[in-house]
């Protein structure tokens, strides 16, 4: 731990910034370990706060410092929402850089995926409450996630839910600028990006959030594609393939071709699909699943829909249901899991 | 309200809203990165002093060590040649100043020459200015410091180009060079990236320009979409001519600076548009019905509230345009020329390696008859 600051420019004033800094965190376990980082669990030495850091290496790549480095700390600098991770401080030692996080000790795939946890529909409301008001934070400040994924939302001890992992953040994209197309965990990659669109908005995470929210109610993952191919296929046998009818021009982006055209599924598809959904639930996953993307919902109107206003009301975030304790092994493969992305 | 009342009562919570305002005073251009005229100065001046302590400690250094090798020739020549008051180079913090806008230039040559996109140019112009005001000249040289903003802005702002592609194309520079100062300015930044700038508010004034002075019928009879369209082209010339080389990036907030360009480029259009905007309820209660340009008195004496709204209107309008001008202003002011930089780079370095100048010196004082 006692590395102690050998900063290649130790020459004056450069060095009086950060060796302070660097001893007001202890760093006491490593729990995981990823290409570009190492993450550790430790203390503010002040408040006794648990913390998790993520020493980000640099020196290693011939690029120098790693695009997905630059944008988490680019963006977790602006945001400061209580549905957002909390960036609570960076410093150097030696040439790395040090992200302290707040220390999040459970991610929502974990819980999907213990069956042994029932999900009343409240608890099923407020993560996606959450979810859509970290969502809703980053958009007003024209952030655009482009990973929304069950363990990219990670679970505070006190019940909050944190939107994590700003590797393939970006800025809203300017009037001509080309977007990137590969982007989002597939299974909750929208249509457009499937398609292979060069513009896209906000609709790509409000899509992500949406097929979370089916994820919630099935607690099996919706639209499990095996490939980039196949989930084309798995997202249309479920929603409907669009046509230019029902999304004009659809027809011209790139990677349109050769589909096969099944119809959209009716309302009664749906509701046998998701048996517990109210109306009102299943028309906020209808509003954020439309194909075509300025259908979709953005943040404002989902959080305003009336599936949030009807009762029952979203259980308190203190209430909601918690990861089950086991060994603490398990915190370390919270935190390797939510830097693992398969894009 | 009895006491027993108060204790039983449930707090209700505040509805709290937070505005874009609210949201701009919370970005770190904001918090870390605003100044006022006097703390931007402030600042500037001890990156200055600390760059010129450094710097004496460099010259003491070499002068120190070139006097124990030729101790008689430092006897002799004490008084005049290789007196350590004259020998030493120390840049001013105004020479500093004018050397950063030079540089400048150069970033915009630079990125255009990669046909990077605007938003690159703009972003490697503020982490280069940023950096200077925490470093001096007199520590690191701009030019290799110019080139790794150029590239941890590229990469920045999702144009990321490969370091041997990047140095492949410049003169005299290697990957070690940009890659070995990167997390040097990153640290110097206070790790923040991210960099708003006037050019996104200046597309939002020109969409609004014409939602308020074409709708629902043009108010102006020599306005139109292509006149706003050439108003608009010209601020985007104006603010790469003027702002971004200037410091106003740190003085004022960019939908500012983008008025700024516009009241430059056309003074009668915009300030229509801000007394159409800002002087709503005079407007609705006003005599006449358009608004004069100058000297106009709300003529409305019957309702004090009225009054009221109308002085604050008026009020912020008036702050408002005082702030447009200023930044035009400080927008405006000279830039260096090319000569002047060229001086002071000769300067700059004498001052990053004195050891260099006193050898010259020396081989001049033994060599000439």
């Amino acid at each position: 731990m006692a590395t102690e600051v050998a900063n290649a420019v130790s020459n004056g004033i450069s060095s009086e910034v950060k060796s302070p800094v660097q001893s007001k965190y202890s760093k006491d376990k490593k729990v995981g370990e990823g290409t570009y980082a190492v993450v550790y669990l430790g203390n503010q030495i002040s408040t006794k706060r648990k913390i998790a850091i993520k020493e980000i290496k640099t020196g290693l790549f011939k690029d120098g410092l790693d695009m997905s480095a630059i944008r988490e700390v680019k963006y977790l600098q602006e945001l400061k929402h209580p549905n957002v991770i909390e960036l609570i401080d960076v410093f150097s030692t030696s040439n790395n850089l040090n992200l302290v996080l707040e220390f999040l000790p459970c991610d929502l795939e974990v819980l999907i995926k213990d069956t042994s946890i029932v999900f009343k529909s409240s608890d099923i409301k407020s993560w996606l409450l959450m979810t859509l008001r970290g969502v809703h934070h980053c958009h007003r400040n024209f952030i655009l996630h482009r990973d929304l994924k069950p363990n990219n939302l990670l679970l505070a001890p006190d019940g909050q839910l944190k939107i994590a992992d700003f590797g393939l953040a970006r800025s809203l994209g300017n009037p001509n600028e080309e977007l990137s197309s590969n982007v989002v965990t597939r299974w909750y990659r929208a249509p457009e990006l499937l398609f292979g669109a060069k513009h896209y908005t906000v609709a790509v995470d409000i899509w992500s959030v949406g097929i979370i929210f089916a994820e919630l109610m099935l607690r099996t993952p919706y639209l499990p594609g095996k490939d980039d191919i196949d989930q084309l296929d798995v997202t249309f046998r479920a929603l409907g393939t669009p046509t230019d009818q029902i999304w004009p021009n659809v027809s011209n982006l790139p990677q349109y071709n050769a589909l096969k055209i099944y119809p959209p599924p009716s309302r009664q598809e749906l509701r046998n699909r998701f048996s517990a959904a109210t109306d009102n639930a299943l028309d906020l996953l209808i509003l954020m699943t439309q194909m075509d993307p300025s259908r979709r919902c953005d943040s404002t109107q989902a959080l305003l829909h009336e599936f949030f206003t009807e009762a029952p009301r979203a259980t308190d975030p203190k209430d909601l249901p918690k990861k089950k304790e086991k060994k603490p092994v398990n915190e370390g493969n919270d935190n390797s899991n939510a830097k693992r992305r398969k894009v | 309200m009895t006491e027993q009342e108060k204790e039983v009562e449930e707090p209700v919570p505040k509805r709290v809203t937070i505005s874009n305002d609210d949201l701009y005073r919370r970005s770190t251009q904001f918090e870390l990165w605003s100044f006022t005229q006097e703390s931007l100065d402030k600042a500037k001046q001890k990156a200055n002093k600390t760059g010129q302590l450094l710097a004496q400690e460099r010259f003491n250094q070499a002068f120190n060590k070139s006097k124990s090798e030729n101790p008689e020739l430092f006897e002799r020549y004490k008084d005049d040649e290789l007196n350590p008051q004259t020998l030493i180079t120390l840049l001013t913090y105004e020479e500093e100043s004018k050397f950063i806008q030079f540089y400048c230039q150069n970033i915009v040559q630079t990125t255009d020459y990669f046909r990077m996109p605007t938003q690159v140019k703009l972003t490697a112009i503020s982490l280069f200015k940023k950096f200077y005001l925490i470093n001096s000249m007199m520590e690191y040289h701009p030019k290799n410091i110019m080139y790794t903003s150029v590239f941890l802005a590229a990469k920045s702002e999702n144009y990321f180009i490969s370091i041997e592609s990047f140095v492949q194309r410049l003169k005299d520079v290697k990957p070690s060079d940009i890659l070995d100062l990167e997390f040097k300015i990153l640290q110097s930044l206070k790790f923040t990236l991210l960099v708003h700038h006037a050019f996104r508010p200046l597309y939002g004034f020109f969409l609004d320009f014409q939602a308020v002075l074409l709708h629902p019928s043009p108010l102006m009879y020599d306005v139109s979409v292509d006149t706003l369209g050439a108003l608009y082209d010209k601020a985007k010339i104006w603010l790469n001519e003027n702002a971004i080389l200037s410091d106003v990036a740190f003085l004022f907030t960019p939908p500012q600076i983008a008025l700024a360009a516009m009241y430059d480029v056309n003074r009668r259009v915009t300030d229509r548009y801000l007394k159409k905007k800002f002087l709503t309820t005079s407007a609705v209660h006003n005599d006449h019905e358009e608004i004069g340009d100058e000297n106009e008195e709300p003529t409305n004496d019957d309702n004090n509230e009225i009054d009221d709204q109308i002085k604050s209107e008026r009020n912020q309008y008036e702050i408002l345009v005082r702030t447009i001008r200023k930044c035009i202003r400080i927008s405006k002011q000279e830039k260096p020329t090319s000569e002047e930089s060229k001086e002071i780079d000769k300067r700059c370095k004498s001052a990053l390696s004195p050891d260099k100048v006193i050898e010259r010196k020396i081989k001049k004082l033994t060599t000439s008859p």
